[in-house]
């Protein structure tokens, strides 16, 4: 019987640890970025995956994320260096036309609002900063500089249909933010709290009602939203939608979850572990999905020879999975819906 | 939360940690001569003991002056500016002068010195419900029944701010071969203190020299009301009441001791959150207390009221002040209304002065962190066409100051500092250029122009060197 899940294919370019992988929109291309100081940009020749280009210019030391826009058409990196750089893909050719400056050090995570709006970072100075884009991707604004967390800042991600920004952190919760109209200023809507340690990385499922986190406590919590005046009456404070914790997945992972991805086509669910191995959750049926939603493992594999540091399912190609490793690979899996 | 501004909450600057935990800031010790033994005791405290005796080891301190110097952090700081800046301390300092006072220990009484700013004057009055005037009365009955021989308003040092703040622009307007323009404000700490952690290099050429109200005021106090009082500097004890924490900091800069009277120009810095705490631990509205007059040491023209504004900007006006005399001078402009665009955000905007279809002057006001990175990073890419800005690290400015009284109940920040703006607003205007300034000048400072003038009314800032330190790593 074939596995569940399967290796499409291993590329081994990067030296040193693999940090993170972005898709690219289309689904045809992906970068990668890692230890090594490099930016390789990976696409679809027939069926197999080949680097196109390496942008090893761009940062003085480690990149730790590399995010596509939802456009496709920039691709922004994080460096330790303490800097982002925006890289304009012309064809083929990627070129760094921006840098921003204003972290005090690591720049730990980026991401791209999907309206084009905004590109939020976050950094070990426990600051997430949120950049207004200008027109064609030249100029980024300062548009605020938010100091809720008290500890270093791992993740942001943004919601899939609005402009809320959400972050996890070393403080062991999750905030989320959105633009105060009144003076174009950031808040602190929601604090999410309930993991015992570190919230590594965070997703949300296709509606953006649902987030799932993982965390160096070794579980994964689903959190769904409650409008205010829900009917299950539940409160919301300052007329903001509520998020509550409605599942803790435990007892699956015995060292920490690196990286958590929440397959916008399938509903699957992919973790990246610290025990080297890779794990697909699926959602099972219940009578209460809403407020007891269950969900079951899947398949677990071993899938590198050290900690996996990332996960993405790829947004076109159903069941399509990538992999990034401290044992310098980078792996595509593809998942075998079961028989 | 901290108290700090935004400016300053940016990792090593605002740590939460007290100094034996992660502080890195190497300490000078005295070597012990080898083959002797520590020796900790059930209190905790250190023995060292060898073939000399035994000898009991005192505990490494760090100085707030330390931690200004140190690119490690700021704000373990934080933990030591309890202990050296606060109504603790203010509390304490008043009852062993007054127990001095009843045992006419003449050696060590002094003379206590309130400075108050308008901001806080303000946020009193809105939290109390009192007209600033009454406020101000109110707040001098109570600052001297603590023990306040005087209670000062910052009118004086606002006025020469905005003078040697004017003089200093057209200076560096005229010579742009010497001097980079813009000219940044310097009255807001947590903007310097940023600066010259992050930027030094970059920054510090273009921010005014000219001192703060507070430290004006800190000279004022020290050299020129102990000339006139005939005492020494170190016989005043002067407490500042200020919209904001960060001024703490500025107070316990080197630069603003004064080594040869050793002494501090402000000794402690207080908040108006912590006068609100001092008469809430009492049980004591603002309004219960004795109305009295504030003092007026400087001059014999006293002027009728103790609270005024600047301009419109509660941080000073000092973009609006520039502006019209600069217009005046170089331009032959007289500007009365300032029409402000904004930017990005309220809390950027900008006014200019065209002349002929060209634009003479630019100026801005950037107030709130993420508008000074705009601007930091418009400067380090040669993109700013400002000849002046108003940086303050607050949004909306000094109003908002972060140890202003927080609102009632749900009222947002926003809406209080909107009240604040408007009370600000309806206060007679002041004209820096006056009588009182001009005595001052003449009778103090030897002249406008003079060395005492660049010595005690300028101040100068100092890159702090980033530590490169590679411990700290976490993925």
């Amino acid at each position: 019987m074939p596995q569940q899940l399967e290796v499409v294919q291993r590329l081994t370019a990067h030296k040193g640890k693999v940090w993170s992988a972005s898709w690219h929109p289309s689904g045809k291309m992906f970068a990668s970025c890692g230890e090594d100081k490099t930016i390789r940009i990976w696409s679809q020749d027939k069926n197999d995956w080949v680097m196109q280009t390496v942008l090893s210019d761009g940062h003085s030391r480690t990149i730790r994320d590399v995010a596509f826009s939802n456009c496709g058409m920039f691709l922004a990196s994080t460096s330790f260096d303490a800097t982002i750089s925006i890289w304009d893909k012309k064809g083929n050719e990627f070129e760094c036309n921006s840098t921003l400056e204003g972290h005090e050090n690591e720049v730990k995570s980026v991401a791209w609002s999907v309206t084009g709006n905004f590109l939020a970072t976050c950094s070990r100075d426990k600051s997430v900063w949120v950049w207004d884009i200008g027109a064609n991707c030249e100029e980024f604004d300062c548009a605020a500089v938010l100091n809720a967390h008290t500890q270093d800042v791992k993740k942001v991600i943004w919601h899939p249909h609005l402009d809320i920004l959400v972050s996890a952190s070393y403080d062991n919760s999750i905030k989320m933010y959105k633009e105060d109209s009144v003076d174009n200023d950031w808040i602190c809507t929601n604090t999410l709290q309930s993991h015992t340690s570190t919230v590594w990385s965070i997703s949300f499922d296709k509606t953006g009602n649902r987030l799932i986190s993982c965390s160096d406590d070794n579980t994964l919590k689903v959190w769904q939203k409650y409008d205010v005046n829900n009917e299950e009456g539940i409160v919301t404070p300052d007329n903001e939608p509520t998020w509550k914790c409605v599942c803790t997945l435990s007892g699956y992972h015995d060292r920490s979850i690196y990286d958590v991805s929440w397959c916008k086509l399938t509903g699957l669910i992919a973790t990246a572990c610290g025990d080297d191995n890779i794990r697909i959750f699926k959602e099972t049926e219940s009578s209460n999905k809403k407020n007891e939603p269950t969900f079951e493992l899947e398949t677990k594999i071993l899938a590198h020879k050290q900690d996996v540091n990332c996960v993405k399912w790829n947004p076109v190609i159903p069941g399509l999975l990538i992999s990034t490793s401290d044992d310098s690979d980078i792996k595509l899996w593809k998942f075998n819906v079961k028989k | 939360m901290s108290g700090f501004s935004g400016a300053l909450q940016l990792t090593n600057l605002d740590d939460f940690i007290t100094p034996s935990q992660e502080c890195i800031k190497p300490v000078e010790i005295k070597k012990s001569k080898t083959g002797s033994k520590i020796t900790i005791q059930e209190d905790g405290t250190y023995f060292e003991s060898n073939n000399m005796g035994t000898q009991k080891l005192e505990k490494v301190e760090i100085t707030l002056a330390d931690c200004l110097a140190c690119s490690g952090c700021i704000t373990s700081a934080e933990g030591v500016l309890i202990t050296q800046q606060s109504q603790e301390e203010v509390l304490r300092v008043l009852k062993e002068n007054s127990k001095a006072k009843e045992e006419n220990d003449e050696n060590n009484i002094k003379i206590i010195v309130f400075t108050i700013s308008q901001q806080s004057l303000l946020s009193l009055a809105k939290k109390f419900n009192l007209n600033p005037e009454q406020a101000t009365k109110h707040l001098s009955g109570y600052l001297k029944l603590l023990g306040g021989d005087y209670v000062l308003d910052t009118r004086i040092a606002d006025d020469l701010a905005l003078l040697e703040s004017r003089e200093e622009f057209l200076r560096r307007y005229r010579d742009q071969k010497s001097f980079k323009l813009p000219m940044l404000a310097s009255s807001c700490p947590g903007w310097v203190c940023y600066a010259e952690k992050t930027h030094g290099d970059l920054l510090i050429p273009y921010i005014s020299t000219t001192r703060s109200p507070q430290q004006i005021m800190g000279v004022l106090v020290k050299q020129f009301l102990a000339q006139k009082l005939n005492v020494s500097a170190e016989k005043i004890y002067h407490i500042t009441v200020m919209p904001c924490y960060d001024k703490k900091l500025e107070a316990s800069r080197e630069d603003f001791f004064n080594d040869v009277i050793e002494s501090r120009d402000v000794d402690c810095v207080i908040t108006s959150i912590e006068i609100e705490q001092m008469l809430a631990s009492e049980g004591k509205i603002l309004s219960e207390f004795e109305e009295k007059t504030f003092d007026w040491p400087w001059t014999c023209s006293q002027p009728e009221t103790f609270v005024w504004s600047h301009e419109s900007s509660g941080s000073g006006g000092y973009s609006d002040y520039i502006f019209k005399y600069a217009a005046k001078v170089l331009f032959n402009e007289n500007v009365t209304q300032l029409n402000y665009k904004n930017l990005r955000n309220p809390d950027f905007r900008e006014v200019i002065l065209e002349k002929d279809g060209a634009v003479v002057l630019r100026f801005a006001i950037a107030n709130g962190f993420r508008n000074i990175q705009n601007l930091v990073q418009k400067l380090k890419r040669g993109k700013s066409s400002y000849h002046y800005v108003e940086v303050m690290a607050c949004p909306s400015g000094c109003l908002n100051g972060g140890a202003q009284i927080r609102p009632e109940s749900n009222q947002p920040i926003r809406e209080l500092t909107e009240e604040l703006i408007k009370m600000y607003q309806n206060l007679p205007q002041a004209e820096p250029e006056n009588e009182n300034v001009k005595i001052i000048y003449d009778e103090f400072l030897g002249g406008n122009d003079s060395d005492k003038v660049q010595q005690l009314l300028h101040t100068s800032y100092h890159a702090v060197e980033k530590m490169s330190t590679a411990l700290n790593i976490k993925w």
